[in-house]
């Protein structure tokens, strides 16, 4: 007849299931689309205020080149970029500054009386900068009455002590929106691990499933599985973000975001196994979906405190909390990344943090492996863990 | 042969199981008997390992049962258990995987046992879009789609219509003539009288009958011989020697002979009387045997 498959072939089966069970569920789709979103909208956000900075539209009457440059040089000392615009006479100005076409008209700008054209407020950036340009002009003009001419100044060159601190910054925002995403996929695989669980408690199909295959190979199969398949979505998003952020070009330095990236894919794996570990864990020991957040409540705990210590660390990399919260484990994948981007993270530092974590991944799989096997058959009110340590397993 | 051995279990201080022993032979179909809480549960799923026993194993052709040799068993547990969201064909296919069948054996295992079962026309459904009757067919069909070498079904025919059990009962037996030996557990002893080889009845931890239907029967000490005289006189086979009156009514008359009476000395009492309608051994139901073998020993009982 048939040969009994090996392990590893039972794995393989159950991991299938888990995948080709959730890349169906309208739940994962729609979350994998949000998370990608998000990354993007945060992308453009980034493009549309920061970067190059702000800009204005200026009109002009009876302006010329010399008005033009005048604008524009004066809206770069402010950081400004300035577009201009020639009108034929000021009726058609005023339109266009009713219009919105233009934050501002200066008309006559060279002559003696010129006159700035605002819509309702003298104090913007606009009339600021039209001011600029008048006195600019005017100076330049008595200056020449006077004979002189005026040569530009010269250009001057910065001397940047610490070039890495701003160019950190970036990395910094990289490595927390990378937190972002580690912290929601955590919830959602974790929740898929445990509904997963439940589903099978309380459907009663665990005891057919038992009948052919151990414990800890339907566990394995479940958490590797849909760690595949959460890997798989933000190798994705990763992939998103970083062409998005070279297309776009709000990053400056490729080679620093594609580190970060790759630190925090590295650092979803160590929290992934942590967290599907402990969650499958808690969940055999119900067996209905109403009970899962009395059990899960305390892990999903962890992962907010580590979440939150990761946001002010970003603000904060050399502190103390942020400092001692990147070695435990559970928060460390939230907090770490986050460091090693802010160049506070000593190598030593991630390697202690990442023996750490791999510690307690051992422990939490094999006690949480007892547990599950203990817990599994047991349906109906929710099994105490040090029941579940007890009982017999199969 | 699949031997169950002298199976011992307990739950704390409730002793559940005190040496369950009995034997299926390959194309054999059993039929395992025993009052609620009896224990027929907990030795099927001990044999699944699902359960681990205190004392005793479950062999199949002299091996004890282990992981590897489970695979090659069908199962149904008595507590019905399948992937609610998962369509009918594509759970079937997963079970038949697990039992080691390969993707595409196991795709039409899958479609065989649906149009076999009556579900042709729910393979890509949702398990609970079905009804109970039908989902109770999607689980006989996932004990029957790993290709087993033996089958264990825990209550198969419960919440079955008799439609239901007729095309159940023609999958079992087909099994049966295949070589699988086959153990079931029922309530519905009439069934089990229909369907089953051998019988075994639990009770008390114990396997306090087993054997054939027939075998049971001669094992029931007091047969009995039903005899009718319309126009005998009250009383006629008091004077045959070696037999005792159980009832009579109007010539009915339900007789128990001695060990060693000849009953054709009874057919030629009856015949003196006059005319004899019925003369026969009334052969008891299993329900009779049933009752009989779980009745509590009035020994054990006080």
């Amino acid at each position: 007849m048939t040969a009994a498959p090996s392990t590893a072939a039972r794995i393989r089966l159950v991991a299938g299931r888990e995948i080709t069970t959730r890349a169906r569920d309208k739940g994962f789709l729609i979350s994998s689309a949000v998370i990608v979103l998000l990354v993007l909208g945060v992308m453009v956000f980034q493009l549309l205020s920061g970067g190059s900075g702000s800009s204005t539209a200026i009109g002009t009457v009876d302006g010329g080149a010399q008005v033009e440059q005048a604008l524009v040089r004066s809206g770069e000392q402010v950081g400004t970029e300035v577009t201009v615009t020639e009108y034929a006479d000021t009726a058609a100005a005023r339109q266009a500054v009713t219009d919105g076409d233009v934050d501002a008209v200066l008309v006559g700008a060279a002559g003696e009386d010129p006159q700035v054209v605002v819509e309702s407020s003298r104090d913007g950036a606009a009339s600021a900068i039209a001011e600029t340009a008048v006195g600019a002009l005017s100076v330049a003009r008595q200056l020449g009455e006077q004979g002189v001419s005026l040569t530009p100044p010269p250009a001057i060159s910065y001397d940047v002590l610490d070039p890495s601190t701003e160019d950190r910054g970036q990395a910094v925002v990289v490595a927390l929106l990378g937190v972002v995403v580690l912290y929601a996929l955590y919830i959602l695989f974790g929740q898929f691990v445990a509904q997963g669980v439940v589903e099978e408690k309380s459907s009663r199909v665990v005891e057919l499933l038992l009948s052919t295959m151990k414990p800890w190979q339907l566990l394995a199969g479940k958490i590797l599985g849909l760690g595949l398949l959460g890997l798989v979505q933000i190798v994705l998003i990763a992939v998103v973000g970083v062409t998005g952020a070279l297309a776009l070009d709000v990053v400056d330095l490729p080679g620093q975001l594609i580190g970060t990236v790759l630190v925090v894919i590295g650092w979803f794996l160590l929290g992934y196994a942590l967290y599907a570990s402990v969650f499958a864990t808690a969940a055999s020991l119900v067996s209905r979906q109403e009970d899962l957040p009395s059990v899960l409540t305390p892990t999903t705990l962890l992962l907010v405190v580590g979440f939150i210590v990761s946001i002010q660390a970003a603000q904060d990399p050399g502190s103390t909390l942020a400092t001692v919260t990147s070695f435990v484990p559970g928060m460390s994948p939230l907090v770490m990344p986050v460091r090693i981007a802010a160049g506070e993270a000593a190598g030593w530092e991630i390697a202690v943090s990442v023996v750490i974590m791999l510690l307690a991944i051992a422990l939490v799989v094999r006690i949480g492996g007892r547990v599950y096997a203990g817990a599994l058959l047991r349906t109906g009110s929710k099994v105490k863990l040090r029941e579940a340590l007890r009982a017999e397993r199969v | 042969m699949l031997e169950f051995d002298g199976l011992v279990k307990s739950y704390g201080d409730n002793r559940v199981l005190q040496g369950v022993g009995f034997t299926v032979a390959p194309g054999q179909m059993f039929g395992f008997c025993g009052s609620n809480g009896a224990g027929k549960t907990t030795t099927m799923r001990i044999a699944m390992g699902l359960a681990r026993a205190d004392a005793g194993e479950v062999r199949w052709r002299g091996q004890a049962l282990d992981e590897a040799s489970r695979q090659r068993i069908g199962y149904m547990p008595e507590e019905r258990g399948l992937y609610p969201k998962m369509k009918v064909a594509q759970q079937l296919a997963y079970f038949a995987r697990l039992h080691g069948l390969s993707s595409a054996d196991a795709a039409v295992a899958a479609q065989h046992w649906t149009g076999r079962l009556g579900l042709a026309d729910r393979r890509d459904e949702q398990v609970q879009k079905l009804s109970l009757g039908n989902q109770q067919r999607v689980q006989l069909a996932a004990a029957l789609v790993g290709r087993p070498e033996v089958l264990i079904l825990d209550e198969p025919f419960s919440g079955l219509d008799p439609v239901g059990v007729d095309s159940l009962a023609e999958a079992l037996l087909e099994q049966c003539r295949a070589g699988v030996p086959v153990v079931f557990s029922s309530h519905q002893l009439d069934l089990v009288e229909r369907l089953c080889d051998a019988v075994g009845i639990l009770a008390r931890g114990t396997i306090v009958a087993s054997g054939t239907v027939p075998e049971l029967r001669a094992a029931e000490g007091g047969r009995q011989l039903r005899v009718v005289v319309p126009d005998a006189p009250t009383g006629w086979a008091g004077a045959v020697p070696g037999v005792r009156v159980v009832s009579e009514q109007r010539g009915d008359t339900l007789l128990e002979l001695d060990a060693g009476t000849d009953d054709q000395a009874v057919l030629a009492a009856a015949l003196r009387t006059g005319r004899v309608t019925h003369f026969g051994w009334r052969e008891p139901t299993l329900v009779e045997l049933f009752r009989e073998a779980v009745a509590v020993p009035p020994a054990v009982a006080a």
